[in-house]
């Protein structure tokens, strides 16, 4: 009972306890406890290098805030941590070797197979280990995700910024009716959209690849379902570089400068066009397999 | 800028002239190495027709330049439908004249009723032989203008004593329509650029693989007309910018009309419009032709698009279309404004009103779009994917856009559209302030989901004829100098430069025929209900297994017959088998799908429970272990198993069907929950037996779809039994037996022949009122 009231109290001050080894012994692994414990076995230290905690992290940081400040919240079910750098024993004395790994700790009874949560079936959203949670201890917690005020903040800064410059400009808002700003503007968006920027953004996926047995880093994916953003960009830049070559040609033809630049620019913009067409199709052939032409 | 603009012009043309008619060869040749038949009318027709017109042209223009190009565009324009036309034909020449994939058989058996029944009796339909037992209401659930437009084309064909069948109205429709798509592209981009971009634009759209995925003969669905309808409007709208005339209007709304009567898309022009009024009165291009068009639009496309019964009162309610109508509460408020600025005479202060009014305005529409577009589009989207609601998640179109996608989709053209884009921003006027919206509004749709890649495709056409079309018009022009002597010393990049420009971009141009013809002939062109697989020689093999159990289950099974199936094929089973299903392709109803799925991934006997609560006759399951084809019911088994357990999370968990390591596997290491489900069993049933010829000598039962020998070879049904099994067992039926006898009790019956003498009276009475209920209670339960 002691322990219960010390768990309330550490739990009122952090949602989610730290634990090291001496902890998880006296709270965990002894025997007289009457609440079940949910840990995260993970290694948050920089020099770890380990992405997938960070993400992890924040997902069970969400999941314990929901549990933490629900008017269900009961003294039966609390969540915890133990870092590998602060508590290796306890790694060692349960035989694992790898992080993230979230265990459940019954309160009566040992763990079994099922009280660990498979992290590569069922990911690490927190949705699906309140379900785990649900599933093993009968406490249902609703996921409340803290609002996101980036986005808003970011907008509303942008239209101050905006109105500001338009104040301090306000005797000649002759530069809103630039043309060359809007056009700029509108084809980066073309050009982040048709680069698949948007695939980037729902699906996640890495920068680049590194080979982990040669060191060899690739920038384009093998396949044509996915890619990686560094083709992303390389992308974006070659359509980006036959957009130029084509409004080169058109502007080498029509504006009043000496000839030989005109020339200079033509010749260029049509080098543009060629050369980064065909680049961007002979990576399309590299990751269309069965794609006939040149 | 344009020193010789009739001959620039005229000189396009040629050169659109010559990419028609050689994007109609190449169709042409493609074939003619397919298909000896189908050259016929591919090959020789369009170059002959392209010399025939040029020369008639070239003898006329000496006289009348006026006369001559209207010619050429006119026959130019013709190429490209053909062209269009033609290349949509790889599937009919290749396999027969038949409906492709899945949504067209119901909207072929829509169109059926249609016509054999007539239109009030259509708009009524309740099929009862959908989603057994709780039946679909047609006429109310669906939008009815493309079964309006093949059955308005079957009785005029009819009415004219031309007798087709209407499921040949129904395949060639999409293609005929494209030429149409094709003529309203040229007319929108020759208002908005001119008339040689319009010309370069329409043979864009012809042969673009964008446009011809969802349009090839046969794929009889809304997209195919709904891109013509979503054109044609488009053209409509603009031209009533231009001249505020209420004629052009009304015309507008009857093309939103049919648009909207064709396709859920229809979305996307009631908020692209307000858009475009909207941002020409922010750049304060309002003007009285704005009013006009935008007033009547919005009124009469109201009470329009409310008279289509799905649609109803969604206009006035749904958050979609609010954009719409606070638009014209502006417009009104800003037209009203002007009018009391030209009454009232303190001006400064009236400005100053007029801005603190616009941008309240302003705010609240913008918060309206806000809400429209990140309510419906992001969250729908990018959150579904992220959380996996397993039946959105489940629909490949609705996934995010690679960079992949768009390059095979658009190739060339989606490099330079962008620079059609610039230049049309860099001379904007009120009708290319419309085009870059539309162009970027329809990149950022195709970018979340592929399947708007559609919306997409025209507008890149549009602009990338811009581009190329400027490009053309400086280099082709003046190659001969004989027309202005007094610019001379200025002008001239060398006739060197120019021709070798220009022969480089004719390259391109070739190289995006050819790719077209290519992706439409591979990627596009295959019906999915007929397959074929070719040998290492070329030859050809056709597994009509599909068709092949349908029409089994249509032959050989009582009219009413329930059948179980995946929902992939629920409308071809309505359409090909004309049997009830359970579930199909309009998704509705979760919790029945779910059920279904629930049955499939159970074992045998708790499936049976489920099967006889549903009153299932037969289960038809799609198995592609023997031939390798990877979009088997065992492949998609996954989904199936994650949409039961969102319904039944007790009954259902998905973990249980993957190994320990997390690994979906159907061999000796697959988890035993797999290996005894339903759809396990019933894919593999006697396939263990099975020796799968193959090169080197594999073991019998062996899965070449997965490359693995089954896990579980020795199955035997208790309440199942195997129906039918196509050729290539790529569709197999199973037959639900009927509850068997009773079983015989494993304790001896009471004997209620009373051997005791001592019982009392009551006693025998008891038994025998307890032994009737319970026959009482069988009876009652299975009857």
């Amino acid at each position: 009972l002691l322990k219960v009231t010390q768990m309330m109290e550490w739990a009122s001050k952090r949602s989610v306890i730290r634990m090291n080894g001496d902890k998880f012994r006296r709270f965990v692994k002894a025997p007289p406890r009457n609440y079940s414990v949910l840990i995260m076995f993970t290694a948050l230290q920089p020099q770890r290098q380990c992405g997938v905690c960070r993400q992890a992290d924040e997902e069970f940081q969400v999941l314990a805030n929901s549990w933490r400040y629900s008017s269900a919240f009961t003294n039966k079910v609390f969540f915890a941590s133990v870092d590998f750098d602060e508590g290796s024993d306890v790694f060692q004395m349960l035989n694992m070797n790898s992080a993230p790994t979230f265990l459940h700790f019954p309160s009566k009874g040992k763990p079994r197979k099922s009280d660990t949560y498979e992290l590569q079936v069922r990911g690490f959203a927190a949705e699906q280990l309140a379900r785990w949670v649900a599933d093993r201890t009968d406490v249902q917690i609703r996921i409340i995700r803290p609002p996101n005020y980036a986005g808003p903040l970011l907008l509303g800064f942008l239209l101050a910024a905006i109105g500001g410059l338009a104040y301090l400009r306000r005797h000649n808002l002759e530069f809103l009716f630039n043309k060359s700003v809007w056009a700029f503007s509108a084809l980066c968006f073309v050009l982040i959209m048709t680069s698949g920027q948007m695939w980037n953004h729902i699906r996640g996926p890495p920068y680049a690849h590194k080979n982990p047995s040669t060191g060899q880093v690739s920038y384009i994916h093998g396949s044509s379902q996915a890619q990686f953003v560094a083709e992303t960009h390389i992308v974006l830049l070659f359509n980006a570089a036959v957009t130029m070559g084509m409004v080169l040609l058109c502007e080498a033809a029509t504006s009043d400068m000496d000839i030989g630049k005109r020339k200079i620019m033509c010749v260029a913009g049509i080098g543009l066009v060629m050369l980064f067409f065909s680049w961007l199709l002979s990576i399309f052939r590299a990751k269309y397999h069965g794609y006939p032409y040149r | 800028m344009k020193s010789s603009p009739n001959k620039g012009v005229l000189l396009q043309y040629w050169l659109s002239g010559a990419l028609g008619g050689w994007g109609g060869t190449s169709d042409g040749k493609h074939k003619a190495s397919t298909n000896a038949g189908g050259s016929v009318h591919g090959n020789s027709r369009p170059g002959a027709a392209g010399g025939g017109g040029g020369k008639v042209g070239l003898s006329g223009g000496l006289t009348q330049p006026a006369g001559w190009q209207s010619l050429l565009s006119f026959s130019i324009l013709f190429l490209a439908c053909l062209a269009g036309f033609s290349s949509r034909l790889f599937a009919v020449i290749r396999f027969e004249s038949i409906i492709h994939e899945f949504d067209p058989w119901f909207n072929y058996r829509s169109t059926h009723h249609l016509t054999t029944n007539g239109f009030y009796e259509f708009l009524n339909w309740f099929d009862e032989r959908a989603w057994y037992p709780l039946g679909r209401i047609v006429g109310g659930t669906v939008y009815p203008g493309l079964m309006v437009t093949a059955g308005l084309i079957h009785y005029v064909l009819n009415l004219l004593h031309i007798t087709v069948h209407i499921r040949d109205v129904c395949v060639f429709l999409a293609p005929v329509f494209s030429g149409l798509t094709a003529i309203s592209t040229f007319l929108l981009t020759r208002e908005l650029w001119n008339q040689g971009a319009g010309l370069l634009a329409a043979c864009f759209i012809a042969i673009v693989p964008g446009y011809i995925s969802r349009s090839v003969a046969g794929s009889f669905d809304n997209e195919g007309i709904a891109i013509f309808a979503l054109q044609f409007t488009y053209y409509l709208w603009v031209k009533s910018v231009k001249t505020g005339s209420v004629f052009w209007t009304i015309g507008c709304c009857l093309s939103y009309f049919y648009m909207v009567s064709a396709w859920g898309g229809y979305v996307f022009i009631i908020n692209l419009i307000p858009l475009h009024v909207f941002v020409l009165l922010l750049m304060q291009r309002y003007s009285r032709r704005v009013y006009i068009a935008y007033s009547t639009f919005y009124i009469v496309g109201l009470v329009l698009s409310m008279q289509i019964p799905f649609v109803g009162f969604q206009p006035i309610r749904t958050s979609e279309h609010m954009a719409a109508a606070g638009v014209f509460a502006l417009l009104q408020a800003y037209a009203f404004l002007q009018y009391l600025k030209d009454r009232l005479t303190r001006q400064e202060f009236q400005t100053l009103f007029f801005l603190g009014v616009s941008l309240a305005a302003g705010m609240v529409f913008l918060t309206v779009i806000y809400l429209t577009y990140t309510g419906l589009y992001v969250r729908l989207l990018t959150c579904y994917a992220k959380i996996h609601i397993p039946i959105i998640a489940s629909v490949s179109e609705h996934q995010p856009t690679t960079w992949v996608s768009f390059f095979f989709d658009l190739h060339i053209l989606v490099c330079t559209f962008p620079a059609g884009l610039w230049f049309c921003i860099k001379n904007i006027n009120d009708e290319r302030v419309f085009v870059a919206l539309y162009a970027i509004s329809a990149v950022y749709f195709a970018g979340v989901m592929v399947r708007l890649m559609l919306t997409l495709t025209p507008v890149v056409c549009m602009l990338s004829a811009v581009a190329f079309s400027s490009v053309f018009e400086h280099y082709m022009g003046d190659d001969t100098k004989r027309e202005k002597p007094p610019e001379k010393a200025e002008e001239g990049l060398g006739p060197n430069i120019k021709s070798i420009v220009t022969m480089l971009m004719l390259m391109l141009l070739m190289m995006f025929a050819v790719h077209c013809t290519w992706v439409t002939s591979n990627a596009y062109s295959s019906p999915s209900v007929v397959l074929a697989s070719y040998n290492h020689d070329g030859t050809r093999n056709i597994l009509d297994d599909f068709r092949e159990a349908y029409y089994w289950l249509r032959q050989n099974t009582d009219e009413h017959a329930r059948v179980m199936s995946w929902w992939d094929y629920g409308y071809q089973i309505a359409g090909m088998a004309n049997r009830t299903t359970l579930v199909d392709n309009n998704t509705w109803n979760n919790s029945h799908i779910a059920l279904v799925g629930k049955a499939m991934s159970s074992n045998e006997s708790a499936a049976y429970q489920i099967m006889r609560s549903l009153d299932v006759d037969y289960v038809l399951i799609i198995f592609g272990g023997v031939i390798g084809y990877s979009g088997d019911d065992i492949n998609k088994f996954l989904w199936m198993v994650r949409i039961a357990e969102g319904e039944h999370p007790k009954d259902i968990r998905e973990s249980d069907y993957f190994t320990p390591q997390g690994e979906f596997r159907v061999d000796k290491a697959g988890s035993p929950t797999l290996l005894n489900c339903l759809m396990y069993k019933m894919s593999y049933y006697r396939f263990g037996e099975m020796q799968v010829r193959r090169g080197a000598l594999t073991p019998p039962g062996f899965d070449r779809t997965r490359n693995a020998e089954i896990g579980n070879k020795d199955i035997k049904f208790k309440h199942l039994e195997e129906a039918f099994t196509s050729e290539h067992w790529l569709v197999r039926i199973y037959k639900v037996k009927k509850l068997d006898n009773r079983e015989p009790l494993d304790h001896k019956l009471r004997s209620v022949v009373p051997k005791q003498k001592y019982t009392s009276k009551k006693v025998p009475l008891m038994l025998g009122g307890e032994f009737a209920l319970q026959v009482w209670r069988d009876s009652f339960r299975f009857s």
